[in-house]
Protein backbone atom coordinates (compact mmCIF):
# COMPACT_ATOMS: atom_id res chain seq x y z
CA UNK A 1 0.00 0.00 0.00
CA UNK A 2 1.35 3.44 -0.78
CA UNK A 3 1.27 5.52 1.87
CA UNK A 4 2.58 8.88 1.26
CA UNK A 5 0.71 11.66 0.03
CA UNK A 6 -0.95 11.93 -3.66
CA UNK A 7 1.03 14.12 -6.16
CA UNK A 8 -2.38 15.16 -7.04
CA UNK A 9 -4.22 18.32 -6.57
CA UNK A 10 -8.11 18.75 -4.97
CA UNK A 11 -9.25 15.10 -2.84
CA UNK A 12 -10.10 12.62 -5.81
CA UNK A 13 -13.76 11.37 -5.46
CA UNK A 14 -14.18 7.91 -6.66
CA UNK A 15 -17.98 6.67 -6.56
CA UNK A 16 -18.03 2.43 -6.39
CA UNK A 17 -21.46 0.00 -5.58
CA UNK A 18 -21.70 -2.07 -2.77
CA UNK A 19 -21.66 -5.68 -4.30
CA UNK A 20 -23.54 -6.65 -1.20
CA UNK A 21 -26.31 -4.22 -1.31
CA UNK A 22 -25.63 -2.26 -4.50
CA UNK A 23 -25.45 1.30 -2.54
CA UNK A 24 -23.35 3.52 -4.25
CA UNK A 25 -19.94 4.09 -2.55
CA UNK A 26 -17.91 6.84 -2.35
CA UNK A 27 -14.03 6.55 -1.80
CA UNK A 28 -12.43 9.89 -1.28
CA UNK A 29 -8.64 8.93 -0.50
CA UNK A 30 -9.17 6.94 -3.42
CA UNK A 31 -5.77 4.78 -3.89
CA UNK A 32 -5.55 5.06 -0.57
CA UNK A 33 -8.45 3.57 1.23
CA UNK A 34 -7.54 0.02 2.01
CA UNK A 35 -11.40 -0.80 3.54
CA UNK A 36 -14.41 0.97 2.79
CA UNK A 37 -17.51 0.42 4.51
CA UNK A 38 -21.20 0.81 3.22
CA UNK A 39 -23.41 2.96 4.80
CA UNK A 40 -26.29 0.59 4.31
CA UNK A 41 -25.47 -3.04 4.87
CA UNK A 42 -22.53 -2.07 7.02
CA UNK A 43 -20.61 -4.54 5.03
CA UNK A 44 -16.55 -3.67 5.07
CA UNK A 45 -15.19 -3.89 1.52
CA UNK A 46 -11.58 -4.32 0.57
CA UNK A 47 -10.57 -1.05 -1.34
CA UNK A 48 -7.82 -2.40 -2.78
CA UNK A 49 -9.66 -5.34 -4.63
CA UNK A 50 -11.22 -3.98 -7.71
CA UNK A 51 -14.70 -6.71 -6.83
CA UNK A 52 -14.30 -5.03 -3.74
CA UNK A 53 -14.34 -8.43 -1.86
CA UNK A 54 -16.97 -8.45 1.51
CA UNK A 55 -14.41 -8.62 4.63
CA UNK A 56 -16.87 -8.71 7.34
CA UNK A 57 -20.55 -7.41 7.62
CA UNK A 58 -21.59 -6.18 11.42
CA UNK A 59 -24.39 -5.46 12.90
CA UNK A 60 -25.74 -2.30 13.81
CA UNK A 61 -27.60 -0.67 17.01
CA UNK A 62 -30.90 1.14 16.60
CA UNK A 63 -29.69 3.59 19.07
CA UNK A 64 -26.34 4.29 17.48
CA UNK A 65 -24.83 7.31 18.47
CA UNK A 66 -24.84 9.93 15.29
CA UNK A 67 -21.70 11.33 14.38
CA UNK A 68 -20.60 14.62 15.66
CA UNK A 69 -18.48 15.60 12.15
CA UNK A 70 -20.42 13.91 9.24
CA UNK A 71 -18.66 12.32 6.78
CA UNK A 72 -17.65 14.38 3.90
CA UNK A 73 -17.22 17.84 4.88
CA UNK A 74 -13.77 19.78 4.77
CA UNK A 75 -11.92 21.66 7.15
CA UNK A 76 -9.12 23.26 7.76
CA UNK A 77 -6.40 21.65 10.80
CA UNK A 78 -3.34 23.51 11.28
CA UNK A 79 -3.49 25.06 8.02
CA UNK A 80 -4.17 22.52 5.69
CA UNK A 81 -7.60 21.11 4.40
CA UNK A 82 -8.89 18.05 5.35
CA UNK A 83 -11.75 15.86 4.69
CA UNK A 84 -13.25 13.41 7.31
CA UNK A 85 -13.52 10.32 5.38
CA UNK A 86 -13.79 6.93 8.06
CA UNK A 87 -14.88 6.95 12.06
CA UNK A 88 -15.08 4.03 14.32
CA UNK A 89 -15.83 3.73 17.37
CA UNK A 90 -13.53 2.02 20.16
CA UNK A 91 -14.67 0.57 23.42
CA UNK A 92 -13.19 -0.90 26.70
CA UNK A 93 -15.28 -2.72 29.34
CA UNK A 94 -14.68 -1.87 32.90
CA UNK A 95 -16.51 -4.24 35.86
CA UNK A 96 -19.36 -5.37 32.88
CA UNK A 97 -19.75 -1.40 31.96
CA UNK A 98 -18.73 -0.37 28.26
CA UNK A 99 -17.30 2.82 27.38
CA UNK A 100 -16.20 4.17 23.70
CA UNK A 101 -14.68 7.67 22.44
CA UNK A 102 -15.11 7.89 18.65
CA UNK A 103 -12.04 8.32 16.58
CA UNK A 104 -13.10 10.21 12.97
CA UNK A 105 -10.26 9.56 10.24
CA UNK A 106 -9.02 12.65 7.98
CA UNK A 107 -7.11 12.74 4.70
CA UNK A 108 -5.55 15.26 2.89
CA UNK A 109 -3.94 14.16 -0.70
CA UNK A 110 -0.64 15.97 0.21
CA UNK A 111 -0.14 16.11 4.09
CA UNK A 112 -2.10 12.34 4.27
CA UNK A 113 -3.84 11.29 7.25
CA UNK A 114 -4.61 12.37 10.56
CA UNK A 115 -7.20 11.70 13.08
CA UNK A 116 -9.38 13.41 15.54
CA UNK A 117 -10.39 11.51 18.75
CA UNK A 118 -13.65 12.39 21.08
CA UNK A 119 -14.11 11.50 24.37
CA UNK A 120 -16.79 13.54 26.64
CA UNK A 121 -16.81 16.66 24.64
CA UNK A 122 -12.65 16.19 24.73
CA UNK A 123 -10.78 16.25 21.30
CA UNK A 124 -7.27 15.71 20.57
CA UNK A 125 -5.89 16.25 16.96
CA UNK A 126 -3.59 13.25 16.29
CA UNK A 127 -0.61 12.15 13.86
CA UNK A 128 1.49 9.26 13.62
CA UNK A 129 5.11 9.87 15.03
CA UNK A 130 7.62 10.21 12.62
CA UNK A 131 10.38 8.75 15.09
CA UNK A 132 10.14 6.54 17.94
CA UNK A 133 10.45 8.08 21.88
CA UNK A 134 12.94 7.06 23.91
CA UNK A 135 11.28 4.75 26.47
CA UNK A 136 13.53 3.08 29.09
CA UNK A 137 12.67 -0.53 30.28
CA UNK A 138 10.48 -0.19 32.97
CA UNK A 139 10.78 3.24 33.47
CA UNK A 140 7.11 5.04 33.60
CA UNK A 141 8.15 7.84 31.52
CA UNK A 142 9.11 8.22 28.07
CA UNK A 143 11.38 11.30 25.88
CA UNK A 144 10.53 12.27 22.52
CA UNK A 145 12.22 15.07 21.00
CA UNK A 146 13.58 16.59 24.70
CA UNK A 147 10.11 16.86 26.35
CA UNK A 148 9.35 13.97 28.81
CA UNK A 149 6.50 12.12 28.91
CA UNK A 150 4.74 10.17 31.81
CA UNK A 151 2.68 7.08 31.61
CA UNK A 152 -1.14 7.87 32.32
CA UNK A 153 -2.64 4.95 31.02
CA UNK A 154 -2.92 1.29 30.04
CA UNK A 155 -5.78 -0.76 28.58
CA UNK A 156 -7.33 -3.20 26.02
CA UNK A 157 -9.90 -1.69 23.47
CA UNK A 158 -12.32 -3.31 20.93
CA UNK A 159 -13.08 -1.49 17.74
CA UNK A 160 -17.31 -1.84 17.86
CA UNK A 161 -18.17 0.62 14.80
CA UNK A 162 -17.24 1.46 11.60
CA UNK A 163 -18.27 4.08 9.05
CA UNK A 164 -16.55 4.97 6.05
CA UNK A 165 -12.69 4.15 4.32
CA UNK A 166 -9.80 3.62 6.31
CA UNK A 167 -5.99 2.97 5.24
CA UNK A 168 -6.02 0.16 7.09
CA UNK A 169 -7.75 -3.51 7.64
CA UNK A 170 -10.27 -2.01 9.91
CA UNK A 171 -12.27 -5.11 11.24
CA UNK A 172 -15.46 -4.87 14.22
CA UNK A 173 -14.25 -6.85 16.66
CA UNK A 174 -10.79 -6.49 16.62
CA UNK A 175 -8.87 -5.11 19.99
CA UNK A 176 -5.46 -3.89 21.13
CA UNK A 177 -3.41 -2.61 23.81
CA UNK A 178 -2.78 1.03 24.77
CA UNK A 179 -0.44 3.16 26.67
CA UNK A 180 -1.18 6.45 26.90
CA UNK A 181 2.09 8.71 27.99
CA UNK A 182 0.96 12.06 28.71
CA UNK A 183 2.76 15.80 28.73
CA UNK A 184 0.02 18.26 28.59
CA UNK A 185 -1.44 19.69 26.51
CA UNK A 186 0.08 17.05 23.90
CA UNK A 187 -0.17 12.82 24.80
CA UNK A 188 2.12 9.91 22.86
CA UNK A 189 0.26 6.12 22.26
CA UNK A 190 1.53 3.37 21.54
CA UNK A 191 -1.27 0.20 20.34
CA UNK A 192 0.20 -3.22 20.37
CA UNK A 193 -1.29 -5.38 18.19
CA UNK A 194 0.51 -8.73 17.98
CA UNK A 195 4.23 -8.14 17.38
CA UNK A 196 3.78 -4.12 16.38
CA UNK A 197 3.61 -1.29 18.08
CA UNK A 198 2.44 2.04 16.90
CA UNK A 199 3.75 5.52 18.28
CA UNK A 200 0.98 8.74 17.48
CA UNK A 201 0.98 12.07 18.82
CA UNK A 202 -2.00 13.71 19.99
CA UNK A 203 -2.98 17.55 21.02
CA UNK A 204 -5.64 18.52 23.02
CA UNK A 205 -8.68 19.91 21.42
CA UNK A 206 -11.14 21.91 22.65
CA UNK A 207 -14.70 21.41 21.22
CA UNK A 208 -14.64 25.24 19.65
CA UNK A 209 -11.65 24.30 18.40
CA UNK A 210 -13.27 21.54 16.31
CA UNK A 211 -16.51 23.46 15.62
CA UNK A 212 -14.43 26.42 14.22
CA UNK A 213 -12.16 23.64 12.13
CA UNK A 214 -14.96 22.31 10.11
CA UNK A 215 -17.95 25.22 10.40
CA UNK A 216 -19.77 22.90 12.27
CA UNK A 217 -23.49 24.88 13.50
CA UNK A 218 -24.76 24.52 16.50
CA UNK A 219 -22.42 24.49 19.36
CA UNK A 220 -20.32 21.13 20.81
CA UNK A 221 -20.80 18.65 23.07
CA UNK A 222 -19.59 20.34 26.81
CA UNK A 223 -16.61 18.99 27.82
CA UNK A 224 -17.10 16.69 31.21
CA UNK A 225 -14.49 16.46 33.44
CA UNK A 226 -10.35 16.64 32.79
CA UNK A 227 -9.01 15.17 30.40
CA UNK A 228 -5.42 13.22 30.73
CA UNK A 229 -4.33 15.75 28.26
CA UNK A 230 -6.17 18.94 28.82
CA UNK A 231 -4.30 21.74 29.56
CA UNK A 232 -4.65 23.36 33.59
CA UNK A 233 -5.44 26.83 32.28
CA UNK A 234 -3.35 28.09 35.29
CA UNK A 235 -0.56 25.90 34.49
CA UNK A 236 1.14 29.12 32.51
CA UNK A 237 0.02 31.52 34.99
CA UNK A 238 1.07 29.48 38.77
CA UNK A 239 4.54 30.19 38.25
CA UNK A 240 4.42 33.38 38.24
CA UNK A 241 1.33 34.06 40.72
CA UNK A 242 3.33 32.16 43.65
CA UNK A 243 6.30 34.25 42.74
CA UNK A 244 4.21 37.23 42.76
CA UNK A 245 2.76 36.48 46.25
CA UNK A 246 6.40 35.41 47.26
CA UNK A 247 7.32 39.05 46.53
CA UNK A 248 4.17 40.81 48.21
CA UNK A 249 5.27 38.70 51.40
CA UNK A 250 8.81 40.06 51.13
CA UNK A 251 7.07 43.43 51.10
CA UNK A 252 5.14 42.85 53.74
CA UNK A 253 8.10 41.36 55.96
CA UNK A 254 9.75 44.63 55.22
CA UNK A 255 6.89 47.01 56.32
CA UNK A 256 6.42 44.85 59.19
CA UNK A 257 10.02 45.84 59.97
CA UNK A 258 9.75 49.40 58.67
CA UNK A 259 6.75 50.22 60.77
CA UNK A 260 8.36 48.59 63.77
CA UNK A 261 11.34 50.26 63.52
CA UNK A 262 10.17 53.80 62.68
CA UNK A 263 7.08 54.23 65.14
CA UNK A 264 7.25 56.11 68.48
CA UNK A 265 6.18 53.30 70.57
CA UNK A 266 6.32 56.40 73.03
CA UNK A 267 4.99 56.00 76.78
CA UNK A 268 2.89 59.07 77.28
CA UNK A 269 1.17 58.24 80.77
CA UNK A 270 1.45 55.87 83.40
CA UNK A 271 -0.33 56.21 86.87
CA UNK A 272 -1.73 54.07 89.33
CA UNK A 273 -5.08 54.29 91.75
CA UNK A 274 -7.18 52.55 94.18
CA UNK A 275 -11.00 52.13 94.01
CA UNK A 276 -12.69 51.45 97.14
CA UNK A 277 -15.58 49.63 96.53
CA UNK A 278 -17.14 49.69 100.11
CA UNK A 279 -17.62 53.43 99.57
CA UNK A 280 -21.06 54.21 98.41
CA UNK A 281 -19.77 57.68 96.16
CA UNK A 282 -19.11 59.59 92.74
CA UNK A 283 -16.10 57.22 91.54
CA UNK A 284 -15.28 59.01 88.38
CA UNK A 285 -11.90 61.22 87.94
CA UNK A 286 -10.22 63.15 85.56
CA UNK A 287 -6.43 62.74 84.99
CA UNK A 288 -3.71 65.05 84.18
CA UNK A 289 -3.37 66.99 80.85
CA UNK A 290 -0.37 64.76 78.85
CA UNK A 291 0.37 66.04 75.27
CA UNK A 292 0.38 63.30 71.98
CA UNK A 293 2.68 64.47 69.36
CA UNK A 294 3.62 63.43 66.24
CA UNK A 295 0.79 62.54 63.22
CA UNK A 296 -2.00 61.16 63.78
CA UNK A 297 -1.61 57.70 65.10
CA UNK A 298 -3.10 54.74 67.18
CA UNK A 299 -2.83 55.29 71.18
CA UNK A 300 -2.97 52.03 72.82
CA UNK A 301 -4.39 51.70 76.83
CA UNK A 302 -3.16 49.36 78.80
CA UNK A 303 -5.21 48.60 82.15
CA UNK A 304 -3.80 46.65 85.11
CA UNK A 305 -5.88 45.63 87.86
CA UNK A 306 -5.14 43.52 91.23
CA UNK A 307 -8.47 41.46 90.96
CA UNK A 308 -8.63 38.04 92.69
CA UNK A 309 -11.96 36.05 91.43
CA UNK A 310 -13.43 39.98 91.22
CA UNK A 311 -13.58 42.12 88.41
CA UNK A 312 -13.38 45.82 87.46
CA UNK A 313 -15.41 47.80 84.78
CA UNK A 314 -13.93 51.24 83.73
CA UNK A 315 -15.67 53.39 81.74
CA UNK A 316 -13.26 55.70 79.17
CA UNK A 317 -13.13 58.74 77.45
CA UNK A 318 -9.90 60.39 75.86
CA UNK A 319 -11.24 63.66 75.99
CA UNK A 320 -9.13 66.54 73.61
CA UNK A 321 -9.06 69.57 76.26
CA UNK A 322 -8.77 72.04 73.66
CA UNK A 323 -11.42 70.58 71.26
CA UNK A 324 -13.97 68.72 73.75
CA UNK A 325 -13.34 65.67 71.03
CA UNK A 326 -13.82 62.74 72.96
CA UNK A 327 -12.89 58.65 72.61
CA UNK A 328 -15.38 57.07 74.54
CA UNK A 329 -15.08 53.16 75.92
CA UNK A 330 -15.27 50.77 78.58
CA UNK A 331 -12.85 47.72 79.36
CA UNK A 332 -13.71 45.21 82.17
CA UNK A 333 -10.33 43.16 84.27
CA UNK A 334 -11.86 40.57 85.65
CA UNK A 335 -9.90 37.42 86.92
CA UNK A 336 -11.22 34.40 88.60
CA UNK A 337 -9.33 30.96 89.71
CA UNK A 338 -10.02 27.86 91.70
CA UNK A 339 -9.37 24.18 92.35
CA UNK A 340 -12.14 21.66 91.87
CA UNK A 341 -12.35 18.01 91.11
CA UNK A 342 -10.45 18.67 87.91
CA UNK A 343 -7.61 20.43 89.18
CA UNK A 344 -7.29 24.35 89.24
CA UNK A 345 -8.46 26.70 87.09
CA UNK A 346 -8.67 29.83 86.12
CA UNK A 347 -9.91 32.08 83.63
CA UNK A 348 -9.77 36.21 82.69
CA UNK A 349 -6.44 38.26 83.04
CA UNK A 350 -5.60 40.82 85.37
CA UNK A 351 -4.00 42.84 82.39
CA UNK A 352 -6.44 44.51 79.21
CA UNK A 353 -5.18 46.36 76.47
CA UNK A 354 -6.82 48.47 73.83
CA UNK A 355 -6.10 50.47 70.24
CA UNK A 356 -7.94 53.84 70.36
CA UNK A 357 -7.68 54.90 66.56
CA UNK A 358 -6.66 57.77 65.04
CA UNK A 359 -5.96 60.06 67.55
CA UNK A 360 -4.59 63.59 66.43
CA UNK A 361 -2.25 65.02 68.24
CA UNK A 362 -3.51 67.68 70.62
CA UNK A 363 -3.44 67.78 74.88
CA UNK A 364 -5.82 65.28 76.14
CA UNK A 365 -6.90 63.86 79.57
CA UNK A 366 -8.88 60.75 80.52
CA UNK A 367 -11.61 60.47 82.40
CA UNK A 368 -12.56 57.45 84.30
CA UNK A 369 -15.26 55.79 86.06
CA UNK A 370 -14.67 52.64 87.60
CA UNK A 371 -17.30 50.49 88.34
CA UNK A 372 -17.59 46.57 90.55
CA UNK A 373 -19.66 44.71 93.05
CA UNK A 374 -19.66 46.90 96.03
CA UNK A 375 -18.31 45.96 99.40
CA UNK A 376 -15.03 44.27 97.70
CA UNK A 377 -12.72 45.94 98.94
CA UNK A 378 -10.16 48.05 97.59
CA UNK A 379 -9.04 47.27 94.05
CA UNK A 380 -5.82 48.76 93.05
CA UNK A 381 -5.34 49.16 89.48
CA UNK A 382 -3.08 51.16 87.15
CA UNK A 383 -3.67 52.74 83.19
CA UNK A 384 -0.66 53.07 81.15
CA UNK A 385 -0.59 54.88 77.59
CA UNK A 386 1.50 54.56 74.62
CA UNK A 387 1.55 56.75 71.62
CA UNK A 388 1.51 55.55 67.82
CA UNK A 389 2.21 51.79 68.76
CA UNK A 390 2.58 49.22 66.02
CA UNK A 391 -0.40 46.86 65.80
CA UNK A 392 0.40 43.44 64.36
CA UNK A 393 -3.57 42.30 64.09
CA UNK A 394 -2.71 44.37 60.08
CA UNK A 395 -0.07 42.66 59.66
CA UNK A 396 -1.79 39.11 60.16
CA UNK A 397 -4.74 40.32 58.13
CA UNK A 398 -2.33 41.30 55.61
CA UNK A 399 -0.78 37.56 55.71
CA UNK A 400 -4.23 36.24 55.37
CA UNK A 401 -5.65 38.23 52.45
CA UNK A 402 -2.27 37.80 50.49
CA UNK A 403 -2.27 33.87 51.06
CA UNK A 404 -5.85 33.07 50.77
CA UNK A 405 -6.25 34.05 46.75
CA UNK A 406 -2.61 32.74 46.58
CA UNK A 407 -3.58 29.06 48.48
CA UNK A 408 -7.09 29.13 46.37
CA UNK A 409 -5.19 29.52 43.04
CA UNK A 410 -2.46 27.05 44.06
CA UNK A 411 -5.54 24.70 45.54
CA UNK A 412 -7.50 25.43 42.17
CA UNK A 413 -4.61 24.15 40.19
CA UNK A 414 -4.07 21.21 42.63
CA UNK A 415 -7.44 19.88 42.21
CA UNK A 416 -7.03 20.11 38.71
CA UNK A 417 -4.43 18.05 38.30
CA UNK A 418 -5.86 15.56 41.24
CA UNK A 419 -8.43 15.10 38.52
CA UNK A 420 -6.42 14.46 35.82
CA UNK A 421 -4.66 11.70 37.88
CA UNK A 422 -7.75 10.48 39.02
CA UNK A 423 -8.59 8.94 36.14
CA UNK A 424 -5.24 7.20 36.00
CA UNK A 425 -3.73 3.55 36.61
CA UNK A 426 -0.96 5.20 37.86
CA UNK A 427 -1.80 7.84 40.46
CA UNK A 428 0.29 11.11 39.24
CA UNK A 429 3.37 10.84 41.53
CA UNK A 430 4.22 7.62 42.33
CA UNK A 431 3.44 5.83 39.11
CA UNK A 432 1.95 3.26 41.04
CA UNK A 433 -0.70 1.17 39.86
CA UNK A 434 -4.38 1.27 41.15
CA UNK A 435 -7.00 -0.33 39.35
CA UNK A 436 -9.15 -0.76 42.16
CA UNK A 437 -10.07 3.01 41.35
CA UNK A 438 -10.25 3.34 38.06
CA UNK A 439 -13.66 4.07 36.32
CA UNK A 440 -14.46 3.83 32.61
CA UNK A 441 -12.97 7.38 32.19
CA UNK A 442 -9.97 6.10 33.06
CA UNK A 443 -9.60 3.71 30.62
CA UNK A 444 -10.80 6.05 27.84
CA UNK A 445 -8.92 8.64 28.68
CA UNK A 446 -6.05 5.86 28.56
CA UNK A 447 -6.55 5.02 25.08
CA UNK A 448 -8.76 7.57 23.47
CA UNK A 449 -5.20 9.05 22.49
CA UNK A 450 -6.01 6.97 19.79
CA UNK A 451 -2.90 5.19 18.30
CA UNK A 452 -4.63 2.55 17.48
CA UNK A 453 -6.42 4.23 14.83
CA UNK A 454 -3.22 4.17 13.01
CA UNK A 455 -2.03 0.75 14.09
CA UNK A 456 -3.22 -1.11 11.21
CA UNK A 457 -2.30 1.58 8.78
CA UNK A 458 1.77 1.85 9.81
CA UNK A 459 1.21 -2.57 9.35
CA UNK A 460 0.18 -2.45 5.90
CA UNK A 461 2.97 0.28 5.25
CA UNK A 462 5.62 -1.84 6.47
CA UNK A 463 4.14 -4.67 4.78
CA UNK A 464 4.11 -3.00 1.18
CA UNK A 465 7.91 -2.14 2.08
CA UNK B 1 -5.42 38.03 33.33
CA UNK B 2 -5.37 36.58 36.89
CA UNK B 3 -2.01 37.79 37.67
CA UNK B 4 -2.93 41.30 36.47
CA UNK B 5 -5.92 40.94 39.14
CA UNK B 6 -3.57 39.35 41.89
CA UNK B 7 -0.89 41.71 41.22
CA UNK B 8 -3.90 44.80 41.63
CA UNK B 9 -5.08 43.07 44.42
CA UNK B 10 -1.61 42.69 46.35
CA UNK B 11 -0.77 46.44 46.05
CA UNK B 12 -4.33 47.08 47.18
CA UNK B 13 -4.08 44.89 49.81
CA UNK B 14 -0.23 46.22 50.81
CA UNK B 15 -1.38 49.85 50.41
CA UNK B 16 -4.40 49.83 52.72
CA UNK B 17 -2.25 47.83 55.12
CA UNK B 18 0.35 50.42 55.22
CA UNK B 19 -2.33 53.02 55.29
CA UNK B 20 -4.05 51.78 58.43
CA UNK B 21 -0.93 51.31 60.55
CA UNK B 22 0.27 54.65 59.43
CA UNK B 23 -3.14 56.07 60.74
CA UNK B 24 -3.36 54.04 63.32
CA UNK B 25 -6.74 52.57 62.69
CA UNK B 26 -7.76 50.02 65.02
CA UNK B 27 -10.04 46.67 65.31
CA UNK B 28 -11.30 47.96 68.15
CA UNK B 29 -14.59 49.70 68.76
CA UNK B 30 -14.38 53.24 70.17
CA UNK B 31 -17.25 55.56 70.23
CA UNK B 32 -16.67 59.30 69.82
CA UNK B 33 -18.52 62.07 71.04
CA UNK B 34 -17.81 65.46 70.04
CA UNK B 35 -18.35 68.80 71.77
CA UNK B 36 -17.65 67.49 75.47
CA UNK B 37 -18.09 70.28 77.47
CA UNK B 38 -14.90 71.91 79.74
CA UNK B 39 -17.13 71.50 82.94
CA UNK B 40 -16.72 67.96 82.93
CA UNK B 41 -12.98 68.39 83.84
CA UNK B 42 -14.25 70.33 87.08
CA UNK B 43 -16.70 67.54 87.27
CA UNK B 44 -16.50 64.48 85.93
CA UNK B 45 -19.49 62.98 87.09
CA UNK B 46 -21.46 65.38 84.85
CA UNK B 47 -20.35 62.70 81.90
CA UNK B 48 -22.42 60.21 80.77
CA UNK B 49 -20.16 57.30 78.93
CA UNK B 50 -22.18 55.79 76.04
CA UNK B 51 -20.74 52.47 78.00
CA UNK B 52 -22.41 53.12 81.70
CA UNK B 53 -24.91 50.37 80.88
CA UNK B 54 -22.55 47.71 80.41
CA UNK B 55 -23.82 44.14 81.60
CA UNK B 56 -20.78 42.85 83.82
CA UNK B 57 -19.62 39.29 84.04
CA UNK B 58 -19.78 37.81 87.39
CA UNK B 59 -19.29 34.67 86.58
CA UNK B 60 -15.80 32.20 87.15
CA UNK B 61 -15.93 28.32 86.71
Amino acid sequence: MNSGPTPAGAPQVKSLNCPNCGATLTVRSFSHAVTVVCDSCHSILDAQDPKLKILQTFQVATDEDPLRIPLGIRGTIRGAQYDVIGFQRRTIHVDGTPYSWHEYVLFNPFKGFRYLTEYNGHWNDVSVLRALPVCSPGSSTLNYLGETYRIFQTADAETTFVLGEFPWQVRVGESAQFSDYISPPRVISSETTGKEITWSMGEYMTGGDVWKAFKLPGSPPAAIGVYENQPSPLRAEIKSLLQLAGIFLAILVVLLIGFYATAQDEQIFDQSYTFNTNVKSESSFVTDVFELKGRTSDVELTTTAQVENNWIYLNYALINEETGHAYDFGREVSYYHGYDSDGSWSEGSRRDTVVVPSVPAGHYYLRVEPESDYYRGTIYYSITLRRDVPQLSFFGLGLLALLIPAGLITWRFMNFEHLRWAESDYGGESGGSDDDDDDGGGKIAAVAGAAGTVAGFVADVLEDE
Amino acid sequence: MIRSLFLIYGIAVLSVLSLAEYRGWSLNRVSEVPNVPKSVRDNPGSYRSVYGYYHHYTGGK
